[in-house]
């Protein structure tokens, strides 16, 4: 991004950043630049809370049987177990006068009818919530999943952007390491030949071989952030190669770079 | 929701460290100060009042199993991260938009409560058509910039710098209110 037309692309694309609308592709670019361009990051700062306010635009009056029905269902969901008791059931007459037994025995009969009938319901209605509950459950599950994503994007960005984390440059990038998570932040990686992949290699503290670690391809730019699957604090150096897809055991090529972490 | 109703929101920040020592009372107060807007920008994005609603019951309940992810907040922006989420766990959208890009720069409690759905209504609808409806469509219809130029059939940098001038344009219109 050196030319002022190149520059004004990255600021158009920082502003669809700021709306929330730009691929985890584009994303990472700019979470990079962002990273080294504080005018830019001036931008973002500027325009990331006017993305935030367009949501107030959908605020509206929720109809007030819904609003009650969503709030109680809300309030019992997170009141304590067993703070909820049935009434007790009604007590039984314990004598009646002898002319009007019949009449108690019919009364005795609707009731038991009536008891039968709200059973039934009872355990509809139980069935209905049961289901209800398995589909919430399962849909809880996925957004879950899906938000464990989101936070694992979330941590690799909140980690680049650290003014703790460790910055080592290497040839095409940095490798930065912040707590136990170290990764691969390469901006200018030369294009692969055909059936070759980058691998990132650890070595461990006290070893005296690398290991193998994850295998990846930069975009047509170059561009690559990769997060290696090891405890940073456990390593005592780095380094990249290239090699034939699927990886190696050990090196085949001259390293593109070797990286100590101090 | 008016300025007068706005000003619940102003001790956002203290009522979630109330709900954070499990103030009951605290949540519900926060329950009613934001779930207009929880549900709002669901039901704009889900386009159904009953997976909003959901939705909605999901946020807050999460509000307060785990209180400490919500440090910054951010109900407008929270909803339409969980709305994403929902719609690519039904496989409504691609999983391409990542839910965020970073916490700092977000719209803080102070802002938040200088500013009101009527005046951002207002700002929007001052933006030339052009502008806003690629906003729009990149906020609520959680779509990326280029499905919002494959779906108009505008360009792509012609969006994107639309999206720019538009978003640009609205922090005049806001001017007071998103300043930091």
């Amino acid at each position: 991004m050196n030319t002022p037309s190149d520059h004004d692309a990255m600021l158009d694309l920082i502003a669809v950043a700021a709306l929330g609308s730009l691929p985890e592709r584009d994303l990472r670019l700019v979470t990079m630049h962002l990273a080294t361009c504080p005018d830019c990051r001036a931008e973002y700062d500027a325009l990331r809370p006017v993305a935030d306010a367009i949501g107030l635009s959908a605020e509206e009056p929720v109809d007030t049987l819904r609003s009650a029905r969503m709030k109680k269902r809300l309030m019992a969901s997170i009141a304590p177990p067993g703070s909820a008791q049935r009434s007790p059931g009604s007590a039984a007459r314990s004598a009646a006068p002898g002319g009007l037994m019949w009449a108690s025995s019919l009364v005795a009969a609707a009731a038991v009818i009536f008891a039968l009938v709200s059973t039934v319901q009872d355990i509809r209605l139980r069935s209905d919530l049961a289901n209800a509950q398995r589909q919430t459950s399962q849909l809880q599950t996925r957004v879950a999943e899906s938000q464990q994503t989101s936070e694992n994007a979330r941590t690799m960005v909140a980690d680049l952007f650290a003014a703790n984390a460790k910055r080592y440059p290497v040839a095409g990038g940095d490798v930065v390491a912040r707590g136990n998570r170290v990764y691969f932040a390469l901006r200018t990686l030369p294009p692969l030949p055909k059936g070759k992949v980058y691998q990132a290699w650890t070595l461990a503290k006290g070893a005296k071989t690398v290991a193998p670690s994850v295998t990846f391809t930069p975009n047509a730019s170059g561009f690559a952030v990769v997060q290696l699957p090891v405890s940073a604090t456990s390593l005592a150096a780095v380094a990249l190669t290239v090699e034939p897809e699927g990886g190696s055991k050990t090196p085949t090529s001259k390293p593109s770079f070797v990286q100590p972490l101090s | 929701m008016g300025r007068e109703a706005r000003g619940i929101m102003d001790d956002g920040a203290r009522l979630m460290e109330r709900v954070r020592a499990r103030d009951g009372a605290a949540f519900e107060r926060l329950y009613d100060s934001y779930h207009r807007l929880v549900f709002g920008v669901a039901l704009r994005m889900l386009g159904d009042a009953t997976m909003a609603e959901d939705l909605t019951q999901t946020v807050f309940m999460k509000v307060w199993s785990a209180p400490d992810s919500f440090r910054d907040g951010n109900f407008a922006r929270v909803a339409r991260n969980r709305s994403l989420d929902m719609l690519r766990s039904r496989s409504l959208r691609d999983g391409e938009i990542p839910a965020d890009l970073a916490e700092p720069g977000a719209l803080d409690d102070a802002v938040f409560a200088r500013l009101d759905s009527q005046r951002v209504r207002s700002a929007l609808a001052a933006l030339p058509d052009e502008q806003r409806a690629p906003i729009e469509l990149g906020f609520f219809g959680g779509i990326t910039h280029e499905e919002i130029a494959k779906r108009t059939g505008i360009p792509l940098g012609t969006i994107k710098t639309r999206i720019r001038t538009g978003l640009r344009r609205l922090r005049v219109e806001l001017e007071g209110a998103v300043s930091r």
